[in-house]
């Protein structure tokens, strides 16, 4: 078994800061384009055509946002840190397994 | 095939079943072979087409070897014949151990397979031809085309079905992988079908740019990021730094990556504000990628000796750092200053060398060098020295490859800019792309002694089962 230590409250408040210190400043930056392209758009016909890329953008981006909904429903996120300890024993587990059956063989 | 019994939130049971029953080796080999065939026609490819710089082109004048057509040959046998059947053989390995799950169906995984050398031959036979399609990176024959998105929904609809089976919350590395089996066709039909049938001028010029950058964002990104947070840490035998983290990162890339491609075309006539957002999503995901390299390198604290001791290991993080420079150097030069002095110079050519062979080259080299002894069951390689050549050659190859180009860049576009006449900036540059040219002879050596490598160790595999058949208790070579 993998020892599965506490994440440290240190540990958690920096993995924080850094999630905070990148998602405020490139969200700010995103959403305000965004905010610019509608003004664009209202305002300019010409600008309309830019519509194309921004709309595979949003298809791609809505489907990812579907897919945090769903994710943050099914409990993918609670005890983030355990996939990371279940992948190591399962592939130690199998490797195991291997070993044994290349051993049984005639 | 029926399933594993294994769920994905709890380690596997004792009911597992041996793993040849869950991996198909012999498919995933056979990936990583036809990966390697076509590295080995594509590197011979770009090198002939470096020698036409220094007017030494070995095939002049023959329509059908014209140094421009082979250039395509080179860049397309990359991205399709080497990077996607070398993801697709380490795919064939990680996903059903990652989820104790098979892959959807065997015949459809071999069906995939043939099918997809297909596409790469007709497409080095249509572009050798002249039926290149006016697209960068895209220049897959239109009639190749849709074969190819719909191989792509194959590859998608075999490797989703193991990953949503899994039951309990998911691992990172298939966070990565759903992305891209989602991503990859939306961008091929994007890049493909849009820009050629129905969006012209400057909004197709937008999507050919949003194609080129999402090519590399959302179909060898996620695949290479994945692969690497499942292989490190089972060669560490240590769990990543941050599962947390590695998450920020992934949803990071999800949500400012598709946006970034349109730093392409910057002074061209897409609007200024469009292109002003695709330079600020580029800065932000030099700062996603910045938790990313955290989380690897906090991984390896305390386990350093781990560069020397595992190839592999030695691998991936000198492609990780290459993958920072490559990110670092984008978010500046994506910025209006820097694209005035760069832009249409070899700066964009030793940068585009770097991430696809310094970065996700180097990762498929160190995981088919970890792969290949398990896939046939050999003891050892042939020769560690051979290997170790592989690397140091690749490694300096390629770093003096990028560090000549970038320094040619700076050379003519301060030439182009002070109106130099362009003759001068060719002499100019004759030094620099004899270099390139020396680099990419050390890269070739490499990699076919990595070749002769293979070769012999599958040979001395196959003599020592003839004399020791069962070859009982063997244990594959230690990573």
């Amino acid at each position: 078994m993998i020892a599965r230590p506490d994440e440290t409250r240190t540990k958690r408040i920096v993995i924080g800061c850094i999630a905070v210190a990148i998602l405020g400043p490139a969200s700010y930056g995103f959403f305000e384009k965004l905010y610019l392209f509608i003004l664009a758009v209202k305002k300019d016909q010409l600008a309309g055509f830019t519509i194309v890329p921004i709309a595979n953008y949003l298809i791609v981006t809505a489907g990812m946002v579907c897919l945090l909904l769903w994710a943050t429903r099914h409990g993918m996120f609670r005890n983030i840190e355990k996939p990371k300890y279940d992948m190591l024993e399962r592939e130690a587990e199998l490797d195991a397994l291997d070993e044994q059956t290349r051993k049984n063989e005639p | 095939m029926t399933a594993l019994n294994v769920s994905m939130s709890p380690p596997a049971s004792s009911a597992v079943r041996p793993v040849d029953g869950l991996v198909d080796r012999k498919l995933a080999l056979w990936h990583l072979v036809a990966s390697l065939v076509f590295l080995g026609v594509a590197l011979l490819a770009g090198f002939s087409f470096s020698l036409q710089f220094l007017q030494k082109y070995p095939f002049p004048g023959i329509e059908l070897l014209s140094p421009g057509r082979w250039r395509l040959v080179h860049t397309n046998g990359v991205a399709y014949g080497f990077l996607a059947n070398a993801f697709l053989g380490c795919l064939y390995w990680a996903v059903p151990r990652l989820t104790g799950q098979p892959v959807y169906s065997r015949a459809l995984s071999w069906f995939i397979f043939w099918a997809w050398q297909a596409i790469v031959g007709v497409t080095a036979v249509g572009l050798i031809l002249g039926h290149a399609q006016a697209l960068e990176w895209g220049e897959t024959p239109t009639y190749v085309d849709p074969v190819a998105f719909l191989g792509l929904i194959l590859v998608a609809v075999n490797f989703l079905t193991p990953i949503f089976r899994a039951k309990g919350p998911m691992y990172v590395t298939l966070w990565y992988f759903i992305a891209a089996f989602v991503w990859t066709p939306l961008v091929y039909a994007m890049g493909n079908f849009l820009a050629q049938y129905l969006v012209g001028g400057a909004a197709g010029g937008a999507i050919g740019g949003l194609f080129i950058h999402d090519l590399v964002g959302l179909f060898v990104t996620p695949l290479g990021w994945g692969l690497m947070y499942y292989f490190v840490p089972i060669i560490l035998k240590k769990p990543m730094w941050s599962h947390g983290l590695s998450l920020v990162g992934f949803w990071g890339l999800a949500f400012f990556y598709p946006l970034t491609g349109i730093h392409h075309f910057l002074y061209s006539p897409i609007p200024l504000f469009l292109q002003h957002g695709a330079v600020i999503t580029t800065i932000a995901i030099e700062f996603v990628v910045t938790t990313v390299i955290i989380n690897f390198f906090g991984t390896l604290a305390g386990r350093g000796d781990a560069l020397r001791t595992s190839l592999p290991i030695r691998w991936f993080y000198t492609g990780m750092v290459f993958y920072f420079t490559t990110c670092l150097q984008c978010s500046f030069q994506t910025t209006l200053t820097f694209q005035r002095l760069i832009h249409f110079t070899d700066w964009v050519v030793g940068h585009a060398h770097l991430v696809m062979f310094g970065v996700f080259g180097f990762w498929l080299l160190g995981s088919i060098l970890y792969l290949f002894p398990r896939l046939i069951g050999a003891k050892a390689y042939y020769s560690d020295a051979l290997n170790s050549w592989h690397y140091w050659l690749s490694a300096l190859g390629t770093l003096i490859m990028f560090t000549d180009l970038l320094v040619a860049g700076v050379v003519q576009g301060n030439l182009w800019r002070n109106l130099a006449p362009w003759e001068e900036s060719l002499i100019a540059s004759m030094p620099f792309w004899l270099i390139r040219s020396v680099s990419g002879t050390m890269i070739i050596v490499g990699n076919f002694m990595f070749f002769w490598n293979l070769y012999k160790t599958w040979q001395m595999t196959v003599a020592s089962r003839q004399t020791q058949p069962a070859m009982p208790g063997t244990s594959p070579m230690p990573a």
